[in-house]
């Protein structure tokens, strides 16, 4: 009974500083709407959107992490399961821009290996308030030998094509075959200590 | 030549104290400079200075007994003086003792790396960033579960699943979500599936 509703399930993460804006980047992907109040994301949280490309369904499951330090522990145990990890900065905070090392780091130690890193400096609709030259964020992207878009979440720029982007790039080093299962596999990140004690 | 014919011993230690300042620190006022100071960093030193100084001008008077009457109560006002500095400064000492004390007690009482929590503030933390993972988790999985939920539904909606196929469908589905995708342990997640 042919019921797949897609060919192939992609893991996708976004870090970085706390208030860059990835759960914006998330939300006008997935729903195409921008919400102005800034509501800081607790831990960790997931939206699923499935596209197409090259006539494959493909469904990316995205994984949106909270950037505040103390949530550190639970979003890095997320990163072992990602196949494309979106790091985010804003244009407009210098300070967000200058730890891209630091997260860039925290991919090399908890990530996989070959994930398909990208490289994102948001609110690029702000030009009046920038801080950091386009320039900047092609050369340290240039550096790591990852991609680079300037993105608005509020004006819609580059979302999309950021996203594409990135699954295309997992998509090209992905075997051509059958997809493994088609659940929604929640329990990428960390294990599920949690579970354990509940089941016996 | 000034040397007052008074008190001669004494003054041969001012002389010799007076000495000892300069070659330590060069406190150029000399005895005098004790009256310029600000009263309270007066020491017993600087009023043994200023009686020094006063009892050599009174000498240079001469011995007129209005001079000699002065001169015994100027020496009690010094004596009272050099009694209230000498406390003042014991007190000083004291209290700076205590505070340092206290100072180190309210350190011992908050040491590094701990947090003082206001038991009386309703939003004080109060759970473990394992029930956090837990909640989290557990928030994330029904998300997950109420998208499949909507997506079959949505296949029922525009026909796609004839009604009859359905419920082979959803054991499929559930068997689908019971495999689990890392490397833990199938039995216990079936169990969990089981009990959902």
């Amino acid at each position: 009974m042919a019921k797949k509703t897609y060919d192939l399930l992609f893991k996708l993460l976004l870090i970085g500083d706390s208030g860059v804006g990835k759960t914006c980047v998330l939300f006008r992907f997935s729903d195409d709407a921008f919400n102005t109040t800034f509501i800081s994301t607790i831990g960790i949280d997931f939206k699923i959107k499935t596209v197409e490309l090259q006539g494959k369904k493909i469904k990316l499951q995205i994984w949106d992490t909270a950037g505040q330090e103390r949530f550190h522990t639970i979003t890095t145990s997320y990163y072992r399961g990602a196949m494309g990890i979106m790091l985010v900065y804003d244009i407009t905070n210098g300070k967000s821009f200058e730890n891209i090392s630091k997260w860039l780091r925290n991919i090399d130690e908890h990530a996989n290996e070959d994930v398909e890193r990208m490289l994102l400096g948001n609110k690029c609709d702000m030009d009046d308030k920038r801080v950091v030259p386009k320039g900047k964020g092609e050369q340290i992207a240039r550096e790591h030998g990852i991609r680079f878009f300037e993105t608005s979440a509020k004006a819609n720029i580059n979302i999309e094509k950021a996203f594409l982007t990135l699954a295309e790039d997992i998509l090209r080093k992905t075997p051509v075959k059958e997809p493994n299962s088609e659940n929604v596999d929640i329990s990428s990140g960390g294990g599920v200590p949690g579970w354990k004690s509940k089941c016996c | 030549m000034e040397e007052p014919p008074l008190r001669e011993e004494e003054e041969e230690e001012e002389e010799e104290e007076e000495g000892e300042e300069e070659e330590e620190e060069a406190d150029e006022a000399g005895p005098e400079g004790a009256l310029g100071k600000s009263p309270f960093q007066l020491t017993a030193e600087d009023v043994y200075d200023i009686s020094y100084v006063m009892g050599r001008e009174l000498m240079a008077l001469g011995s007129d007994p209005r001079v000699t009457q002065l001169q015994f109560k100027i020496v009690r006002v010094l004596e009272m003086l050099e009694t209230l500095v000498i406390e003042g400064n014991l007190t000083v000492e004291e209290l700076r003792m205590e505070r340092d004390s206290l100072k180190k007690e309210v350190e011992g009482l908050r040491p590094d790396n701990k947090m003082v929590v206001d038991l009386t503030d309703p939003n004080r933390p109060r759970f473990t960033l394992q029930e956090l993972r837990d909640v989290l988790q557990e928030r994330n999985k029904l998300k997950s579960q109420l998208l499949l939920a909507q997506e079959e539904l949505q296949c029922y909606k525009s026909g796609l699943i004839p009604p009859r196929e359905a419920s082979r469908g959803r054991r499929e589905k559930d068997a689908h979500v019971a495999r689990p995708g890392t490397a833990r342990s199938n039995k216990e997640e079936k169990t969990i599936i089981r009990k959902l």
